[in-house]
């Protein structure tokens, strides 16, 4: 559930902070935001 | 010494979250559906209250925003054990028609305050702005009493206040922001001539108005190009990691991670920028102008969030105890990896390939080859799995390829292969197609079939997903691991929904990962058909 909140998270300011501005290309955030909170997923179990 | 954290949060009831849903939806509709026909813009230029609408009203969407970030965070810790539940009380008809009437009232009101101006504006605004509220209000206690609003406040707690604060930081670092673009931006282009200088001979360079770049290729950049919206979601990513994962840290010593992830995103802007040049200087003006321009930002995100969360982790110096792998001298056999790889290989090379390219993403083969390479990586784990199929994933397949189409009816966009292609030497294209079509009916099906019906579908039921039987079948699992999957789909994301769930459901059929995988590859392969005979490429 933790990561879900992360997600909702970075998914909530992206979508506030990327208004009008070409530096974050809204159109791909979810997939890059699906790569991040995956490779996280990983890194995380690797620790467990 | 965190006592609250360890409470189980309150929960409302099934019904009463129901009850809040349907709310949250009607005024949702409402919302969209004024914001859809009012023009904002026609308040622009006013004074007083209605140019306080005009200026504010972005920035209230931003405030409800942190809002509702800041009562996920911390609502949770706010806590007695018992759920609350909803008196037995219908949905009182007659006060959502009296809402009704007052969303009309707000609607006419509405006409006037966007029409023409008039002297009274100010008051017509003011007046437009109760009459909104009034109207949230009727509907608010239409369909839940006001018994059980009040003992929901009550239930926030501290959280109310935390969600006050964060709205109104919201609100007013979304503002003062916009004013660091300026300096910021001049900072951003020293960077940026420094390192082109390095590459470059003679940089033309034009500090009044931003431009910089080669005798070739020059960019000017926009005070929006400053790094700031980076730096924003850093900021947004590292706090939230360092409250998620609290205890792990060493505090204050972790707090430096949040100026420093800060900084590396604002130095990698320059960076992109300064690449962005050096790939048009070098004659690939498109291609630094298209996928690089809009991929190289997320590319800088992911790098930097990902390396501060495992470098981090490896200074003692900032957590509370070093990490359990320095003691472990054989990692135990890891399947979350096994799960997840391949479908993160592919958007990696995803976002690479469409860096790489401009307007047609011709190393897709890149994303075949990423996938393939990470499924034979874990090819001991999948032979574990039960791969049998039978013919009712054929059916869902064509199912949900039907489901496709017929959702897909609306689209505007003109049939036919893409220029680029179309143009291409025969062979080219056809190796491309071949590629696409491979990846679209092997590589994407296994892949994501294994990341959200594997592991995302019995992750959501439990930590330990592993222990998951196939058929286990939870609501709350089975609808937000088919919703993460339609979200992924971008505009087709209810079709993607449905697919998510018709392919989860013929999986917990009779408990085979198998089962989805062949009926992904169908939709795919059907999919792939229809391009091909119609010409709707942009399908793919």
């Amino acid at each position: 559930m933790k990561f879900i909140g992360m997600a909702l998270l970075v998914v909530g300011a992206a979508s506030v902070a990327s208004a009008a501005v070409p530096e974050i290309d809204p159109s791909t955030g979810m997939n890059a935001i699906a790569l991040l909170a995956g490779a996280l997923l990983i890194v995380r179990s690797r620790k467990r | 010494m965190n006592t609250a954290a360890v409470t189980v949060p309150a929960a409302p009831s099934l019904r009463l979250s129901l009850r809040l849903g349907a709310l949250a939806l009607l005024i949702l509709a409402e919302v969209l559906a004024v914001s859809l026909w009012l023009d904002n813009a026609s308040l622009s230029g006013s004074g007083g209250v209605a140019g306080l609408i005009f200026h504010w009203g972005a920035l209230a969407v931003r405030a409800g925003v942190a809002a509702m970030l800041a009562l996920l965070v911390f609502g949770r810790s706010a806590a007695p054990a018992e759920p609350l539940r909803l008196p037995q009380s219908p949905i009182r008809w007659p006060v959502l028609a009296l809402h009704a009437a007052a969303f009309a009232g707000f609607l006419l009101l509405s006409l006037r305050l966007y029409g023409p101006h008039s002297a009274t504006v100010n008051g017509l605004a003011a007046l437009w702005i109760l009459a909104g509220a009034i109207a949230v209000a009727i509907a608010a206690v239409a369909l839940v009493p006001l018994s059980a609003w009040l003992a929901l406040l009550r239930r926030a707690g501290d959280a109310l206040t935390f969600a006050a604060i964060a709205a109104c930081a919201g609100a007013v670092a979304g503002q003062y922001a916009r004013q660091l673009w300026a300096p910021l931006s001049g900072v951003t282009f020293s960077i940026v001539t420094a390192v082109l200088r390095l590459f470059v001979n003679p940089v033309v360079c034009h500090p009044a108005t931003f431009t910089v770049g080669s005798a070739r290729f020059s960019v000017q950049i926009a005070p929006e190009c400053s790094g700031i919206e980076g730096m924003a979601l850093m900021l947004a990513f590292s706090a939230a990691w360092l409250w998620f994962f609290r205890r792990e840290w060493r505090f204050p010593n972790a707090l430096l991670l949040v100026p420093v992830g800060l900084l590396a995103m604002f130095v990698l802007n320059s960076a992109r920028i300064a690449a962005l040049i050096l790939i048009g200087n070098a004659g690939a003006e498109r291609i630094a102008l298209g996928g690089f321009h809009s991929q190289a930002g997320w590319l800088a995100f992911t790098g930097v969030a990902l390396g501060m969360c495992v470098l981090a982790r490896r200074i003692p110096w900032l957590v509370t105890s070093p990490p359990s792998t320095v003691a472990a001298p054989v990692e135990a056999p890891d399947s979350t990896a096994a799960f997840l790889a391949p479908f993160l290989a592919i958007l990696a090379a995803a976002i690479v390939s469409r860096a790489a390219t401009a307007d047609f993403e011709w190393a897709y083969g890149l994303r075949v080859l990423a996938g393939a390479a990470a499924l034979w990586c874990f090819r001991g784990v999948y032979r574990k799995m039960d791969w049998r199929i039978g013919w009712p994933a054929a059916a869902v397949g064509a199912i949900v390829f039907a489901i496709w189409i017929v959702l897909d009816r609306g689209s505007r966009t003109a049939p036919g292969a893409p220029a680029a292609l179309v143009n291409a030497p025969h062979a080219l294209s056809a190796a491309w197609v071949a590629l696409r079509i491979l990846g679209a009916t092997v590589t994407v099906p296994l892949a994501e079939e294994l990341a959200f019906r594997g592991f995302l579908l019995r992750r959501l039921a439990s930590p330990a997903f592993e222990s998951v039987s196939w058929r286990h079948f939870a609501w709350m699992p089975f609808v937000a691991s088919s919703a993460a999957f339609g979200l992924l789909h971008g505009e087709r994301w209810a079709a993607g929904t449905l697919a998510g769930m018709l392919y989860a459901l013929v999986m917990l059929r009779r408990g085979r990962i198998g089962e989805a995988a062949a009926a992904h590859s169908v939709t795919n392969g059907l999919l792939a058909i229809w391009v091909l005979t119609t010409g709707k490429w942009y399908l793919w």
